[in-house]
């Protein structure tokens, strides 16, 4: 399915999130009319991975420059991949505002609570207390709510989600949502959470327990 | 009787009425000082427009339309010229036709809000790469509204962003635009950079230093072989000159007018005005010191040497010439400046 | 021939007003006019600054500090405009006040007092006609509350 051999790490969970919109897309025969921009970070290895029009932006910049893609093609389906760090911290004030216009992209964001990219710092949704090479001592912030923070700046027809790569059935679900939400001309998000078995130096088990635990501080589910 | 084709016009008005007679499709932008008005105006038209949060945000949003196959810009200056340089420096890495109007304002940072020429290196050379962009400097209303025409197609038909450098007092000043005077233009069609018919994979960050090596190097061939031919610059009434004033923009103007007095009082003054800073009429300027025995090149500019600096490392190595300055960062300079300059270098 | 005017007043007091009525009237008898505003960065009670040249050439640059006619309209204005020397003509605010009185002409209508003054020179000089400004000032406050004393200010100034 993958056009080219993936660049993710091992044990990364991109591939699957990617595989999904994949199969959402050529489900609904989308295909060929899906736009795939991608912000910097661990999103920018899915340049070449999926048989649809893909581009890099730059870190942070992936949502505005899917709103002028979108605003000058209006029947491409638009979507923004990116990280927790490029969605909440550098690029928040255009979500913010691509929210509140309720531009009609779909913006997948990847929330595995570090930088993968860089090493692993911390990020807007890094946990309280979770040591990373950037808090030594444990994070003591509060994790970022994103999909809440945006219910707040949202239009009536707009969908906000959060679900996880390990629920496959739910992932396609909230996919296919949020472009039939586009369709009908409006903006979504999916938050993904995701594992980052390298950052997080964990094995399988752990990873996997990881990400569960992580569904008790961030819920899953439509906002 | 009034010629039909005479408007009273402020500089705004004219690069709006260029915009459009380039079937520009959209502009993103956000409001800055001296450049507000385009976006009002452009917003007041009934075309595609939009203001944005911040000028990252417009300068993305210009990307992503062109990479969707319109014609889109922007205008700003100062402290948002600088924001902008994010999105323009993708564009430069791409080669995206992005076009972006300035108008310069004193700095550094939110400086003074109408005039300066303190914007050419960052329009020049504003990214974390080799300044492989169109920038334009236009000294006069015309010109305002033909380099903004040209800007377009150049971007379009080259592949590269450009510039249409400017200043707030072009831009604020009303005068007399005369459309028959105008040079006749066909536009140059935009296309879809990403098509809608075969899929692309387009990276712009690489894993080997070797591909982004090898990539800068075709685009610096692309940018030499289009440099010739599309490099602009006025040589006005260098026959025979022993001195030679070089300066862009509206001081250009000015210093044509001190170049007419001075030739009056038989000083052997002519001028060099770069109506390109990128790519740069090297030949054109190299020429005027192999046919003239040129004592003293006095480079005149509203910045501490911004001009300056392009112009002695784009004049060939072997030629020998001294350079004076008139530099006057964020001020206006008058015609009797450059001629009592002048005179006191002749003695 | 090149005629440079500056004028200076307060913020709100009207300068830009009547410097575009001028450049229209100049720009409709074919003159090469150039005209630029300037004001500091204060929305509101900043002075206010419009640079015009009327000429029948190309006019090459916006700004000057020689002009031949210079306006005043305010304490802070003068303040301003100090280092500009007028050429020719000098109408400063002061030296109206005794005039400005006696016909009671309330504050807000100084700007199409001194529009009259300069139109009054201007049509002198050939460079424009009164009736044309008249046309002008007419379409652009026409409508306004005070219309009847303005345009009686501006027929008494320029007769």
């Amino acid at each position: 399915m993958a056009e080219n051999l993936a660049k993710f790490c091992a044990g990364c969970g991109y591939p699957i999130t990617l595989m999904m919109l994949n199969k959402t897309l050529e489900k609904l025969d989308l295909q060929k009319r899906a736009v795939l921009g991608l912000d910097i970070g661990c999103a920018l290895l899915a340049w070449n991975f999926l048989p649809i029009n893909t581009f890099q932006t730059h870190h942070g910049r992936v949502a505005p420059t899917m709103m002028g893609f979108k605003r000058a093609r209006n029947n491409s389906i638009c979507f923004a991949l990116v990280g927790d760090g490029g969605a909440y911290a550098i690029g928040l004030q255009s979500l913010i505002h691509a929210a509140k216009r309720d531009e009609p992209i779909t913006v997948i964001v990847a929330n595995n609570t570090v930088y993968g990219m860089t090493g692993g710092q911390t990020a807007p949704t890094t946990l309280c207390g979770q040591v990373t090479p950037t808090s030594p001592k444990g994070n003591i912030e509060e994790p970022f709510h994103g999909p809440e923070m945006l219910k707040g700046v949202i239009k009536d027809g707009a969908f906000l989600a959060r679900t996880a790569v390990n629920e496959p059935k739910q992932l396609q679900e909230f996919l296919q949502k949020a472009i039939e939400t586009q369709q009908a001309g409006h903006f979504s998000l999916v938050e993904v959470l995701s594992f980052c078995p390298t950052n997080w130096k964990t094995n399988g088990v752990d990873t996997i327990n990881k990400l569960n635990g992580l569904k008790d501080i961030f819920e899953l589910g439509i906002l | 009787m009034l010629e039909k084709e005479k408007q009273f016009l402020t500089g705004h008005e004219i690069v709006i009425k260029a915009c459009l007679d380039a079937e520009a499709d959209v502009m993103y932008g956000y409001p800055i000082t001296p450049t507000c008005e385009i976006l009002s105006g452009w917003s007041n038209i009934g075309k595609q427009y939009l203001q944005t949060e911040d000028e990252i945000a417009a300068g993305f949003a210009v990307c992503g339309a062109v990479l969707a196959g319109k014609k889109a810009f922007t205008a700003s200056a100062g402290p948002g010229h600088i924001l902008l340089q994010d999105a323009f420096s993708m564009a430069e890495a791409m080669r995206l036709p992005f076009v972006m109007v300035i108008g310069q304002r004193g700095g550094p940072s939110s400086g003074t809000v109408i005039y300066s020429q303190q914007e050419v290196t960052l329009a020049c050379y504003g990214g974390n790469g080799e300044g492989y962009r169109l920038v334009y400097s236009p000294s006069n209303a015309k010109e305002l509204y033909e380099l903004t025409r040209q800007a377009f197609n150049d971007a379009w038909h080259y592949r590269f962003p450009a510039v249409l450098l400017t200043d707030g007092y072009l831009l604020k000043t009303k005068s007399v635009f005369n459309l028959a005077e105008i040079t006749k233009m066909v536009n140059i069609p935009a296309h879809a950079l990403v098509p809608e018919d075969k899929v692309v994979h387009w990276p712009n960050i690489y894993t080997l230093e070797e591909e982004l090596n090898e990539e800068i190097n075709e685009t610096k061939k692309d940018f030499s072989a289009i440099s010739e031919e599309i490099s602009k610059a006025e040589s006005y009434k260098t026959d025979g000159i022993e001195y030679l004033v070089i300066a862009h923009g509206i001081v250009g103007a000015v210093a044509k007018m001190a170049v007419d007095e001075l030739r009056e009082k038989n000083i052997k003054v002519g001028l060099f005005r770069p109506i390109t800073l990128r790519p740069f009429s090297k030949k054109q300027l190299d020429d005027l010191f192999v046919k003239n025995n040129i004592k003293n090149v006095v480079v005149v500019e509203s910045s501490f040497g911004q001009l300056a600096r392009i112009v002695r490392d784009e004049l060939a190595p072997e030629i020998d010439a001294t350079f004076t300055y008139i530099q006057k960062p964020g001020l206006g300079i008058e015609v009797e400046e450059i001629v009592e300059f002048m005179k006191k270098l002749k003695i | 021939m090149i005629l440079k005017i500056l004028l200076a007043g307060d913020g709100g007091q009207g300068i830009q007003t009547i410097a575009e009525i001028i450049c229209r009237a100049a720009f409709q008898k074919n003159w090469h006019v150039s005209y630029i505003p300037n004001y500091g960065l204060e929305q509101r009670g900043g002075v206010s600054l419009s640079f015009i040249q009327i000429s029948d050439k190309v006019i090459g640059y916006s700004k000057f500090t020689t002009p031949d006619i210079l306006l005043i309209m305010s304490e802070q204005a003068r303040a301003r405009v100090k280092n500009y020397e007028s050429g020719i003509m000098n109408y400063d605010v002061k030296d109206y006040a005794q005039k400005l009185e006696e016909q009671k002409i309330g504050k807000s209508s100084y700007n199409i007092f001194f529009l009259g003054l300069l139109v009054k020179y201007l049509e002198e000089k050939n460079v424009l006609k009164k009736e044309e400004v008249y046309e002008l000032l007419e379409k652009k406050l026409g409508k306004k509350l005070n219309w009847e004393e303005n345009k009686s200010i501006f027929q008494t100034c320029t007769l």
